[in-house]
C-alpha cells in the first residue's frame, strides 16, 4: 500500500522542507488556496474524515461548527500532547514529516478561517520542538507560513506549545485551559471549543494525524480518500504496536485492518513464539481484549461491536509471561498520577482503586476485594467530569472481566504466581 | 417560554437555566457542594446528580441547561446510590473529626453524609495527611477537611479579583495554598471563608469558642467601619460577639465583606474601652459618677456661654456617630449653647466636595447606587484607591471591568492596577492639570447641551492647554490622555468615582469643578468616597455650620424660622465655622470651649501637633468616645459611649442610603444621643428620647428631606434618597475658582496620606485581628527613591518635614510616583497628620495638605 503519512520517512532528510517539496509537498496547500475554504471544507466532509485523536468525531462536521461561528479570530490547534501510554503513533510525522501536518494545519486554517495555530505538543517530546520550531521557521521563509501565503492575501501563523507534562491536557477543554496559561483542567461543556475555545473564541483542535491526513484529501480528492479503509471510517491509519511482538512500531495500514493481521501479519507475531494473553488494541484506557476476541475490524465503528474500541491505535500486546493484575495496578496508578483533581470520583476513586490494586499485587489482598473494586469502579463510571475517570473504572472493570480468575488467584496465593 | 418538568412539577421559564436554579425555583433542593450563586460554574463535585429522561447518564444539574420539555427527577434509587458514593469518596481521606471541628453543625458535607450516607467506611488505606496550617495569624487552614470544590479560590480569583490562592498540584494530593506560601499576602477580605462548605478554610479570632448551634442570637446591621453601609449578621453568644459573617441576598454587599468589616469588630471587646465617666482633677481625669459628669459639663458650657457668647463654643459631631445622636448633637450645639459651629471631620472632603457638587448639579447628586458602577461601561477614578478606602465599591469596579468596561485610573491606585484599561500617573500634584486636558479633548468630541448655561459658560471661559501642553506638565504620553478622554467619551454609561486626595488640596475646588465639567459633559454618575459609615448622615442631620438638618440652609430664614418654631428655640442667623477653622479659632483664642463626639482631632486632622496645642488651650474640653484617644487625654471631662453594636441607629451611605444599626449586645453605658440628651436637659433644651426612635420621629419632623420616614421604612430598604422628603431646588450661585498651583518637584520628595485597607485608625488599631494583619505602618517609596537611598524593605528610615520626623520601617511600593512618600495615619504615635501641614481650599474648606517636603535618611533600627 502506497504510504501517505509515512511517505519518504526512510529518507534520513525527511524533515527538510526542501526533501518535503520533492516528494510533492506543498503542492496540496497551493491548490488549497485557490479553492473557496468553503469547498476545501466540503472536500474534508465528503472524504468522511474522522479524528484520529481517538473520539473519532467527523473533522468535516467539526470545521464546519467552527467556521460559521460569527465570532473572530479563530484559531486551530494541533493537539500533539500523545499522551495515552502506549500511544506513539504520531511521533513519526512530528519528528520526520513535520511539513506534511504544517501543510495539513495551513490548509486547516486557511479552511476555517482561523489565522492562527499553535501545536500543543507534549512536554516529553523536546526533539519534536526542535524539529517543529525548524520546520516552521522553513516554512515562514518560503512564504508557506505568515501574512501572505504564497503571495496571496491568506494568513497564518503557527508556533509550538510546549507541554508540562499532564496527561489530561490532551483533553482538548484541558488543552485550551494549559494552552492559556491556566491550571490543565477539563471545561464544562457545552459550550465546545468550537464555539467558545481558546481565549472563548471559535477553536478547533484536531489530532496530529488527523491533520496530516489532509494534504493527502485536498491532493487526490474526497473519493480517492475514501475509498481507502473501511467504508464508515475511510483512510489510512496509524497503528502503534508495542509488547511481546517480533517487530513493534508504527504502521501506516487501511483504517478497518483486522488486529490479528496487525499482529500476526506486520508486527511479526509474538515474540519468541509465545502465547498471547491479552491485547489492549487502542490505548491503555481502551478496554483490554483476551485471545479469542481478536478477530475484529480496528476502526471506530467495528470495535466498539467487539467489545473494545480503537481509540489511539495503540495496541499493546501482552504475552504469557505477563501478569495482568500488575499491568491493572501500574495502569491505575498511571491514572491516579495523571488524575487532575477537579472532581471527586476521579480524583479519590484512581487513587483508591490503585491502593486496592497494589495490596492485591503485593500478596496483601482480602476477600472481597474484588467486589469492592468493582464497586468502586461502577461509583466512578459515568459520573466523572472527563473520560479520564471513566477511563480508569472501566480498564478495571474490564481487566475483572476477562481475568477475574488472576486477581482471585493473586488474593488466595497471596501473590503473584507468575513472578515468584 | 421553556416548560421543564422536575419530579413530576412543571415548571414555566422564560429563559433558559441550569436544572438546579429551574428545580431551586420551584422549591426543589439538588444538593451541591461546589456550586455556588455567585461563582463561576465549576461542575467539579457530582453531587448534583440527577436524571434527565431521553439521557444515558446521569448529568449534574449545575451545568446542564434546561431545553423545553425535559423531563429530570432529583431523587431516586440510582441518584442516591451515585450520591452516596461520591460522599464516600470525598470521606475516605476526611478526617472525620466533626467534633473538634468549628463547622460542625453548619457543615455541608456533614449535613449531606447524614442524608445520603454512607454509614461506614470501606477505605482500609492510610488516610492523606496535610497538617493543619497556623501559619497565618488569622486564617487556619486544613487541607484534610478540603473537598477541592474551589469555591475559595474561584471567590478570590473571579469575585474578590485578588488572586491570591490557587490549587497546588494534582489529582489527590491537590490542595489549596496561597501563592505567598504559609501566610497569606493577600487583601484579606476573608470572602473564602464564607463560601468554603466544610471546615477547610476558618477563622482563627472565634476558633473552638463556640458551636453553630449556640449561637444565642443574630442581629442584622450594618458595618461600622467604611461609607458603604455593608449589611452584616453579628452572632452573639453570651452577650459577646462570636462572629461576624455576610449573607448572600442581604444588603448592597451581597455575601461580600472586607477585611475591616469581617475580622475589625473586636475592638468593641478592647480592654482599653473606657468604663466610667472621668473628669479633671487637678491635673487628672478621675473616675466620677455620670451625675457628676453631666453637672460639671453642663455648669461648666453654660458658664462659659454666658461669659464669652455662643460663639465661643464649637462641637465636633462624628462620622461614625448614628444619624439620631448626630441630630442630638447639633441640637445641642444650636439650641443648648447657642451656636452654628459644628462639624464633622467630613470636612476633611467629602462633605465640602459634596456641596460643591450639589452647587453645580443639584441636591443629590451623588446618590448614585453603588450597583450601578458595575454596570457602567466607563469609569474615571480619581484621588484614591476604592478597593481599600471602600472596599466593596472597589470591587463594584473590579467586576466592570471583567465586564468589559473601560476603567481609568488617574494617581495611586494599586488595587486597580490590574484591572484598569488606562492608568495614568501624573506627575505629583497635576491631576487637576490633567483632568483639565482630558476635558479639553471631550470638548473637542462632545458638544454643549445648553442644560446648564452657567457652568458652560465657565468651561468656555477656561484657558485650556492642549494635551501636548498638559502630556509635558504631567510628564504623560500625549496619546494616553486623548485615549483616557475618547474612552469615557463613547460609551453612554459613565461613573466618575472621586476620593480624598484630589479633595484635600488647597485648590481641591479646581479639581473637583474639572471633574464636575467632564461628568457634565458626559452626563455621568457621581460619586465620592466615604472613610466613615455616617459621613453622610453627619450632612443630613446639619452637623454643618451653615446647613440645618434636611441640607436647608441656615441663611435663608424661612428655613431658619422653621427650625426654631420647632425647636421652641432662637439660634444664631449668621454661619459658624468649619472644622479647621474651629480648630485655628481656639488656637486663637476666640473657641473658649469644645464639645467633640466620637472623633479623634489631636490626630486625625493634619498639622496635628498644632490641634494638640490648639485643643490644650481651651478653657474647656469634652470629649465623647469609646476609647481615651489622644484628644480625650486632654479633655477636661471624658464621657464614655457605646460602640456600634451596642446600641440603635441609622446610618447614612455614601450613595445616601440609611440603614438600621442594631443593638446586638448589651453593656453598662450609655448611647452618645442619652449622654447628650441628659446634657441638653440640664442646659433647658428640649430632648425627652426614650429610645433613638423617638429622635428618628423628631428628625423627621425637622428635616424637610426625611418627611414621616420611619424605621420600618428603613428596615424595608425605602430609604433612599430623598429618604421620603423634597430636596432643595436652589438656583446654582456662581462659581469662583481657584488658580493652577503647579509645585516645582526637581529631585525633591514630597509626604502624602496613605489611605490603606487594613486600618481606619482609633478604632482599628485597637482590633486585636487587624493589629494582627498589620501590625505597624511603613513609609512606602517608590523603587528609585529605594535604589536613590539603597534601602529594602523593612528598612528603618527617619521621616522629616518642617512639621516634625519620626522613625519609620519602609516599603518599596512599585505602584507609586517617584517624588512621592506615603504613610498612613493609622497608628499610635507615627501619623502622617503629625507631619503635614495644611492650607485651607477657600471653597470647600478641607485642608489642602499638598506640597509638605520631606526628607528621608536610614534612621537608627528600632
Amino acid at each position: 500500500m502506497e504510504t501517505i503519512l509515512l511517505k519518504n520517512i526512510e529518507n534520513p532528510n525527511s524533515a527538510d522542507i526542501d526533501e518535503y517539496i520533492k516528494a510533492g509537498g506543498y503542492r496540496s496547500l497551493q491548490k488549497a488556496i485557490e479553492m473557496q475554504p468553503k469547498a476545501i471544507i466540503d472536500e474534508v466532509k465528503k472524504s468522511g474524515l474522522r479524528g484520529r485523536g481517538g473520539a473519532g468525531f467527523p473533522t468535516g462536521m467539526k470545521w464546519t461548527f467552527a467556521s460559521s461561528d460569527p465570532k473572530t479570530p479563530r484559531y486551530l490547534l494541533c493537539n500533539a500532547d500523545e499522551g495515552e501510554p502506549g500511544t506513539f503513533k504520531d511521533r513519526p510525522i512530528l519528528e520526520k514529516n513535520p511539513h506534511l501536518l504544517i501543510e495539513g494545519m495551513a490548509i486547516a486554517g486557511y479552511a476555517i478561517g482561523a489565522e492562527y495555530g499553535y501545536i500543543y505538543l507534549r512536554g516529553e517530546y523536546p526533539g519534536a520542538k526542535d524539529i517543529l520550531d525548524t520546520a516552521i521557521r522553513q516554512a515562514y521563509d518560503r512564504g508557506l507560513l505568515g501574512d501572505n501565503i504564497l503571495g496571496r492575501a491568506v494568513r497564518f501563523h503557527l508556533s509550538v506549545h510546549q507541554g508540562a507534562g499532564a496527561y489530561i491536557c490532551g483533553e482538548e477543554t484541558a488543552l485550551i485551559e494549559s494552552l492559556e496559561g491556566e491550571r490543565g483542567q477539563p471545561r464544562i461543556k457545552p459550550p465546545f471549543p468550537v464555539n467558545v475555545g481558546a481565549w472563548s473564541k471559535p477553536t478547533v483542535i484536531n489530532n496530529v494525524e488527523t491533520l496530516s491526513n489532509i494534504p493527502y484529501i485536498i491532493e487526490t480528492g474526497a473519493e480517492a480518500y475514501s475509498k481507502i479503509g473501511s467504508r464508515d471510517c475511510p483512510g489510512p491509519k496509524l497503528y502503534c504496536v508495542s509488547g511481546h511482538v517480533e517487530r513493534p512500531g508504527v504502521y501506516e495500514l487501511p483504517m478497518g485492518i483486522n488486529l490479528r493481521d496487525i499482529i500476526y501479519t506486520h508486527a511479526g507475531g509474538i515474540r519468541g513464539g509465545e502465547k498471547l494473553k491479552a491485547v489492549i488494541p487502542g490505548g491503555v484506557s481502551t478496554p483490554i481484549l483476551p485471545p479469542d476476541k481478536i478477530d475484529c475490524p480496528m476502526d471506530f465503528v467495528n470495535m466498539p461491536k467487539h467489545g473494545s474500541m480503537l481509540g489511539s491505535g495503540a495496541v499493546m500486546v501482552f504475552d504469557d509471561t505477563v501478569c495482568l493484575v500488575k499491568v491493572c495496578y501500574r495502569a491505575l496508578r498511571f491514572f491516579d498520577h495523571e488524575s487532575c483533581g477537579k472532581c471527586t470520583p476521579c480524583r479519590e476513586g484512581t487513587g483508591w482503586l490503585s491502593n486496592i490494586l497494589g495490596r492485591i499485587e503485593h500478596g496483601k489482598g482480602r476477600d472481597g476485594d474484588i467486589e469492592l473494586l468493582l464497586d468502586v469502579a461502577g461509583n466512578m463510571l459515568g459520573k466523572t467530569f472527563c473520560p479520564l475517570g471513566d477511563g480508569a473504572a472501566s480498564v478495571v472493570q474490564n481487566f475483572i472481566r476477562h481475568f477475574r480468575p488472576e486477581f482471585e488467584g493473586h488474593i488466595r496465593d497471596a501473590g503473584c504466581r507468575l513472578q515468584n | 417560554m421553556i416548560t421543564v418538568t422536575i419530579n413530576g412539577k412543571d415548571i414555566k421559564l422564560e429563559k433558559p437555566v441550569t436544572i438546579l436554579e429551574a428545580a431551586r425555583t420551584a422549591g426543589i433542593e439538588i444538593p451541591t457542594l461546589c456550586y455556588h450563586e455567585s461563582l463561576e460554574l465549576y461542575g467539579g463535585c457530582r453531587l448534583c446528580l440527577v436524571e434527565v429522561e431521553k439521557m444515558p447518564k446521569l448529568q449534574t444539574a449545575c451545568t446542564l441547561y434546561v431545553t423545553d420539555g425535559m423531563v429530570v427527577r432529583t431523587e431516586s434509587e440510582q441518584i442516591a446510590d451515585a450520591r452516596r458514593g461520591i460522599l464516600e469518596f470525598l470521606l475516605i481521606n476526611h478526617p472525620l473529626d466533626c467534633p473538634y471541628c468549628d463547622k460542625a453543625g453548619e457543615c455541608d458535607l456533614q449535613d449531606l453524609v447524614e442524608k445520603y450516607g454512607p454509614t461506614a467506611g470501606r477505605f482500609a488505606e492510610g488516610k492523606r495527611k496535610h497538617p493543619e496550617s497556623f501559619d497565618d495569624p488569622i486564617i487556619v487552614r486544613n487541607m484534610e477537611r478540603c473537598v477541592m470544590c474551589t469555591r475559595c479560590v474561584r471567590m478570590c480569583d473571579g469575585v474578590q479579583g485578588d488572586s491570591a490562592i490557587a490549587v497546588t498540584n494534582r489529582g489527590s494530593h491537590s490542595f489549596i495554598e496561597p501563592f505567598s506560601g504559609g501566610r497569606y499576602n493577600c487583601e484579606y477580605c476573608g470572602n473564602c471563608l464564607t463560601v468554603c462548605p466544610v471546615g477547610a478554610i476558618m477563622s482563627r479570632l472565634h476558633r473552638h469558642s463556640y458551636r453553630a448551634w449556640l449561637v444565642e442570637t443574630e442581629v442584622n446591621t450594618v458595618c461600622s467601619y467604611c461609607g458603604v453601609g455593608c449589611s452584616m449578621v453579628i452572632q452573639v453568644r453570651n452577650n459577646s460577639i462570636n462572629r461576624v459573617v455576610p449573607r448572600f441576598g442581604l444588603g448592597i454587599n451581597n455575601g461580600l465583606l472586607c477585611v475591616r468589616g469581617r475580622f475589625g469588630y473586636d475592638y468593641v471587646g478592647n480592654e482599653q474601652r473606657i468604663k466610667s465617666p472621668l473628669v479633671k482633677k487637678g491635673g487628672k481625669l478621675e473616675p466620677v459618677t455620670w451625675n457628676e459628669a453631666f453637672n460639671t459639663v453642663a455648669d461648666r458650657l453654660k458658664a462659659l456661654r454666658e461669659r464669652y457668647g455662643g460663639s465661643a463654643l464649637a462641637g465636633i459631631a462624628s462620622g461614625r456617630c448614628t444619624n439620631e445622636e448626630n441630630y442630638v448633637f447639633q441640637k445641642l450645639m444650636r439650641c443648648g449653647l447657642g451656636t452654628n459651629n459644628i462639624d464633622s471631620s467630613a470636612r476633611l472632603g467629602y462633605s465640602g466636595a459634596q456641596r460643591y457638587l450639589e452647587n453645580i448639579f443639584g441636591q443629590g447628586v451623588t446618590a448614585n447606587p453603588i450597583y450601578g458602577i458595575a454596570n457602567s461601561e466607563a469609569i474615571l477614578i480619581v484621588g484614591g484607591d476604592p478597593t481599600a478606602i471602600n472596599p466593596i465599591l472597589g470591587l463594584q469596579i473590579r467586576t466592570a471591568s471583567r465586564n468589559g468596561a473601560r476603567v481609568i485610573t488617574i494617581g495611586y491606585a494599586p488595587g486597580l492596577e490590574r484591572f484598569n484599561s488606562i492608568g495614568l500617573k501624573p506627575r505629583i500634584f497635576t491631576e487637576g492639570i490633567l483632568l483639565s486636558g482630558i476635558l479639553c479633548e471631550i470638548l473637542k468630541i462632545k458638544p454643549f447641551t445648553g442644560e446648564n448655561q452657567t457652568l458652560e459658560s465657565v468651561i468656555k471661559g477656561l484657558s485650556l492647554r492642549p494635551a501636548r501642553e498638559i502630556a509635558e506638565i504631567c510628564r504623560l504620553a500625549e496619546d494616553d490622555i486623548r485615549k483616557a478622554a475618547e474612552a469615557i467619551c463613547n460609551v453612554s454609561s459613565i461613573s466618575i468615582v472621586i476620593g480624598q486626595d484630589i479633595i484635600q488640596r488647597s485648590n481641591g475646588n479646581r479639581n473637583l469643578f474639572m471633574l464636575s465639567s467632564i461628568g457634565y459633559m458626559l452626563n455621568a454618575r457621581m460619586t465620592l468616597l466615604s472613610e466613615r459609615p455616617n459621613e453622610q448622615g453627619t450632612i443630613d442631620m446639619g452637623c454643618l455650620p451653615d446647613m440645618l438638618p434636611g441640607g436647608r440652609p441656615l441663611e435663608i430664614e424661612t428655613f431658619r424660622k422653621r427650625y426654631e418654631g420647632l425647636a421652641g428655640t432662637e439660634i444664631p442667623s449668621g454661619p459658624g465655622l468649619t472644622l479647621m477653622e474651629m480648630v485655628e479659632a481656639a488656637e486663637a483664642g476666640q473657641i473658649k470651649a469644645m464639645y467633640i463626639m466620637g472623633e479623634n482631632p489631636v490626630f486625625n486632622l493634619p498639622d496635628s501637633n498644632a490641634v494638640k496645642k490648639a485643643l490644650g488651650s481651651l478653657e474647656f474640653l469634652v470629649v465623647q468616645d469609646i476609647f481615651l484617644s489622644e484628644t480625650a487625654k486632654i479633655a477636661d471631662v471624658v464621657l464614655p459611649a457605646l460602640a456600634w453594636s451596642e446600641k440603635e441607629g441609622t446610618y447614612t451611605n455614601l450613595e445616601r442610603r440609611m440603614q438600621h444599626v442594631r443593638r446586638a449586645v448589651d453593656i453598662q453605658g450609655m448611647e452618645d444621643w442619652r449622654i447628650i440628651s441628659e446634657i441638653g436637659k440640664r442646659l433647658e433644651v428640649s430632648m425627652p428620647y426614650n429610645s433613638s426612635e423617638d429622635i428618628m420621629a423628631e428628625m423627621v419632623r425637622v428635616s424637610p428631606l426625611h418627611t414621616g420616614l420611619t424605621y420600618e421604612d428603613v428596615d424595608k430598604g425605602n430609604a433612599l434618597w430623598p429618604y421620603k422628603g423634597e430636596p432643595l431646588r436652589a438656583e446654582m450661585p456662581s462659581l469662583s475658582l481657584s488658580d493652577e498651583n503647579i509645585i516645582a518637584d526637581k529631585g525633591k520628595l514630597y509626604l502624602m496620606v496613605r489611605r490603606p485597607l487594613f486600618h481606619s485608625g482609633t478604632l482599628s488599631r485597637r482590633s486585636y485581628a487587624l493589629n494582627n494583619i498589620c501590625s505597624e505602618p511603613y513609609l512606602r517609596i517608590s523603587r528609585a527613591v529605594a535604589e536613590r537611598l539603597s534601602v529594602k524593605d523593612g528598612d528603618v528610615l527617619k521621616v522629616s518635614t518642617v512639621k516634625g520626623s519620626l522613625q519609620v520601617k519602609t516599603k518599596v511600593d512599585i505602584s507609586l510616583n517617584d517624588s512621592a512618600v506615603l504613610l498612613t495615619n493609622n497608628f499610635e504615635g507615627m501619623g502622617a497628620f503629625s507631619l503635614l501641614g495644611y492650607k485651607l481650599d477657600p471653597v470647600t474648606k478641607a485642608p489642602g495638605i499638598e506640597g509638605t517636603e520631606v526628607t528621608i535618611e536610614k534612621g537608627k533600627p528600632r
